[in-house]
């Protein structure tokens, strides 16, 4: 009787587990999936458009309005009916550059919603590894219907059919009023635009006037060759190293190839691999390795101060640490450096302690850096226009006159706002380089530039080190290429 | 008077008790569910997904397209390369391995001889002996990123370990974040600082379930302190030791924060700092080949449980 009693009773159990777990993961489910797409043809009933979303448990709210629907049938006709039209959600992700930024991306969005009442922005903001999360959100089929998107991550999306193409919504009009150079990322083979570019930042020469002084120099380096001497002689003079660049750094490389007549870089094949063979290409990675091998590790075996130095070297986290604390004369930086320099060394000025220059020239020209993130719209966003409407409050000029302009960290990307009051003047100089440039390459070589950033980084990080010699570098660099597009 | 015997009570107040159990039972479903469905979804799921995922090529966005060993090829592939002297990152699952098995050498039996030695020693009778354990314990109650951090400054080249050095080795002042050939053991002595003291806790527990008249029957016979230790301490600290290794072993062998803080997702110079569970986050985020970094999770399982299931074996001690 006992037993009995007592094998019921486990299975009782296990039964009761087992329905408890399938309710749990039954939620799970429920709740993740996505609704049934609303259809979109006109419906010859006579019912109103009813715009819900379900995505992520959100309570809907209700607004009763007047709404007049047009439905096409054999005999045309116009119904007018006073029912609740509920709330369009849409989910906006990005990442943020701390407090301000965030505060003032919540008050565009508010202006936003009381422009367009039926409209409701739902602000997410990830602040570690974004595209990683966007990825990881799409494979679980939640991604947010608006996000940032990075100019190194667009082809990768753009390519696997995730992202709606702007241009068909947002009209040539619009699109005409950005740099036409930081649309180039976001162009899908098809000619369309896949992301509308929020900001912009670009490489330049910061430079401190006071240790230049010191050195007898009047004016900032006009060659590439200029700047290694300059370097050199700061640290003879000053004893302080002339130039701070980082270990490895591909993309901070790319100017002095391409201002050298290197072709523009393109990795999509396995065949690729030959621009490493390019005689300028070669030329160039040497003089940019030897910068430090030459610079710091040869110079430290022979007990001479180092004119060339990493920042870790000088004991600072970054190039801006670096020059900030005024333990390096030159970097190589961009625009980001600027409010950090005003936020964190306030007793550094501008203009009086530093000043910017922009990058030095190389024998076909000069050239510099440039990295553009957009907001793009998800493929699968079920409210395309008004995800489209947000994207154009946001990027359009009077939100850049808020978000970039007035914050001071990066550069508008809307052509017209050289000439706001807001613009810091930092910034206004090095929108003044831009006409000074033959080309502006945009932070992005092919579907893999990310990881082809990472690992030729590395090489090139040994090579500067002197674990390996330049030839080896180059052809692991080339071995790369190759392995990375499955040669 | 004595109580009836429980099947000797009338069949009303039992079907009450029946019930109350069958309450309490139920309660405690309902309380177990909520830890036990979630363990489920994000635990079990998520590894059972991870085996499914090792046998698939995908990309996040589209669908999933079975490829069969394909991702385990790529690790034997990136072994045979590793093995014949590829350059680190042509052979980035072979350097992450060849480290990690490094650093588990140094780690687990330096944080464990350390661990009974700090635990023999908070287990003296000496004034002040909490003041002692609360140190040694707290590197185990503080966030290892932040241990991480602040051990990066300690160990810069003009830091204040390369001071303390210059004491005992004058002359002997590496850079250890930045020098490939001292990168993994600035690691590895971070991990031993951040892990002893939690063990030591483990020891003195053990320690302290060792009934003194052992001791003293070893005293009438004439053993000395080390004798003592050597002959009835360790012994009998056995099954603990066991524990502690093989939670060593498993910490140690899927290291991340340490080397993401220390040497960078890249591993820092020459790779020094690469691990496997590195490698298999680079491959599932940079390189977006979800399924070849769930096939180098599989590896890693089968990594950490062969080693801990054949230590145990040999050096578990039977109950008698």
């Amino acid at each position: 009787m006992n037993t009995i009693r007592g094998v019921s009773k486990t299975t009782s159990i296990i039964i009761a587990v087992v329905v408890i777990l399938v309710i749990v993961i039954a939620a799970a489910i429920v709740l993740t999936r996505q609704p049934a797409p609303t259809q979109t043809t006109p419906t010859p009933t006579p019912t109103t458009q009813v715009v819900t979303k379900t995505i992520e448990k959100t309570v809907t709210q209700t607004v009763p309005t007047t709404v007049t629907t047009v439905t096409t049938q054999v005999t045309t006709q116009v119904i007018t009916t006073t029912t609740p039209v509920e709330k369009v959600f849409i989910r906006f992700a990005g990442w943020s550059a701390g407090e301000t930024e965030m505060k003032n991306y919540e008050k565009i969005i508010k202006m936003f919603e009381e422009k367009y009442p039926t409209v409701e922005v739902k602000y997410e903001v990830i602040t570690q590894m974004f595209h990683e999360n966007i990825l990881a959100s799409y494979g679980a089929g939640v991604a947010p219907d608006v996000f940032y998107l990075d100019s190194s991550w667009a082809p990768i999306f753009i390519e696997k059919g995730a992202l709606y193409p702007v241009s068909d919504l947002l009209g040539k009009d619009f699109l005409d009023q950005f740099y036409d150079f930081l649309l180039v990322p976001f162009k899908g083979n098809d000619g369309k635009i896949y992301g509308v570019p929020k900001d912009w930042s670009m490489l330049m020469l910061f430079y401190n006037k006071k240790l230049f002084e010191q050195a007898g120099l009047t004016k900032p380096p006009e060659t590439w060759d200029e700047l290694l001497e300059y370097a050199k002689i700061i640290t003879e003079k000053t004893g302080v190293p002339g130039l701070a660049i980082y270990l490895g750094g591909f993309n901070r490389y790319m100017p002095v190839a391409l201002s050298n007549g290197a072709p523009k870089p393109w990795f999509d094949s396995p065949d690729d691999a030959s621009w490493f063979d390019n005689p300028v290409v070669k030329e160039t990675m040497a003089w940019y390795i030897n910068l430090y091998l030459k610079g710091k590790v040869e110079r430290e075996k022979q007990g001479l101060p180092p004119y060339v130095v990493a920042p870790q070297d000088v004991g600072a986290g970054w190039l801006g640490d670096a020059f900030g604390s005024q333990k390096v004369a030159m970097v190589i930086s961009g625009n980001w450096m600027i409010p950090f320099l005003a936020d964190q060394f306030p007793d550094f000025k501008y203009g009086v302690d530093w000043d910017i220059a922009p990058l030095p020239k190389g024998k076909a020209g000069r050239v510099t850096m440039a990295y553009t993130v957009a907001l793009a719209i998800n493929a699968k966003t079920e409210y395309p226009k008004e995800a489209a409407e947000l994207v154009k409050f946001i990027t359009g000029k009077e939100g850049q006159r808020i978000l970039v302009v007035k914050m001071g960290h990066t550069l508008p990307s809307i052509k017209g706002l050289e000439e706001d009051p807001n613009m810091w003047p930092q910034h206004k100089k090095s929108l003044s380089f831009v006409k000074l440039y033959d080309h502006i390459q945009i932070f992005l070589w092919g579907p893999k530039s990310g990881e082809l950033e990472g690992t030729i980084s590395d090489i090139m990080a040994s090579a500067m080190r002197g674990e390996i010699s330049i030839d080896e570098a180059l052809n692991s660099m080339k071995q790369a290429v190759r392995e990375m597009f499955g040669g | 008077m004595k109580p009836k015997p429980f099947s000797q009570l009338s069949s009303k107040p039992k079907r009450l008790l029946e019930k109350k159990k069958y309450r309490e039972a139920l309660s405690a479903l309902l309380l177990i569910s909520l830890a036990a469905g979630l363990n489920i979804v994000f635990g079990y799921f998520a590894m059972f997904f991870a085996f499914y995922l090792s046998f698939f090529k995908w990309d996040y966005i589209g669908p999933m397209e079975f490829v069969g060993l394909k991702n385990y090829e790529v690790i034997v592939k990136d072994i045979i390369r590793g093995l014949s002297g590829a350059f680190y990152t042509f052979a980035p699952f072979y350097t992450g391995l060849r480290n990690i098995l490094l650093y588990t050498a140094i780690v687990v039996p330096v944080q464990t001889i350390l661990a009974i030695i700090l635990a023999v020693f908070a287990n003296q009778k000496i004034k002040g002996v909490q003041f002692y354990k609360v140190a040694y314990f707290l590197p185990a109650v503080t966030c290892p990123v932040i241990v991480a951090l602040i051990f990066i400054w300690l160990f810069m080249k003009n830091g204040f370990i390369n001071y303390m050095i210059q004491f005992i080795a004058p002359g002997f002042a590496p850079d250890w974040i930045n020098d490939k050939n001292y990168l993994l053991y600035a690691i590895a002595l971070v991990a031993i600082w951040g892990t002893s003291g939690h063990f030591m806790v483990s020891f003195l527990a053990a320690l302290q379930s060792i009934p003194r008249d052992v001791y003293e029957a070893a005293m009438l016979d004439g053993a000395g302190p080390f004798r003592r230790f050597i002959y009835i301490t360790l012994p009998l600290l056995r099954p603990m030791i066991v524990y502690v290794v093989v939670m060593g072993l498993i910490g140690a062998l899927q290291m991340f924060d340490l080397a993401w803080v220390m040497a960078g997702s890249s591993g820092g110079p020459g790779g020094a700092g690469y691990t496997i569970a590195l490698d298999i986050y680079n491959e599932a985020f940079i390189k977006l080949r979800p399924g070849v970094a769930a096939a180098k999770s599989v590896f890693l399982f089968f990594l950490i449980f062969i080693t801990t299931y054949v230590f145990q074996k040999k050096y578990r001690v039977l109950p008698r």
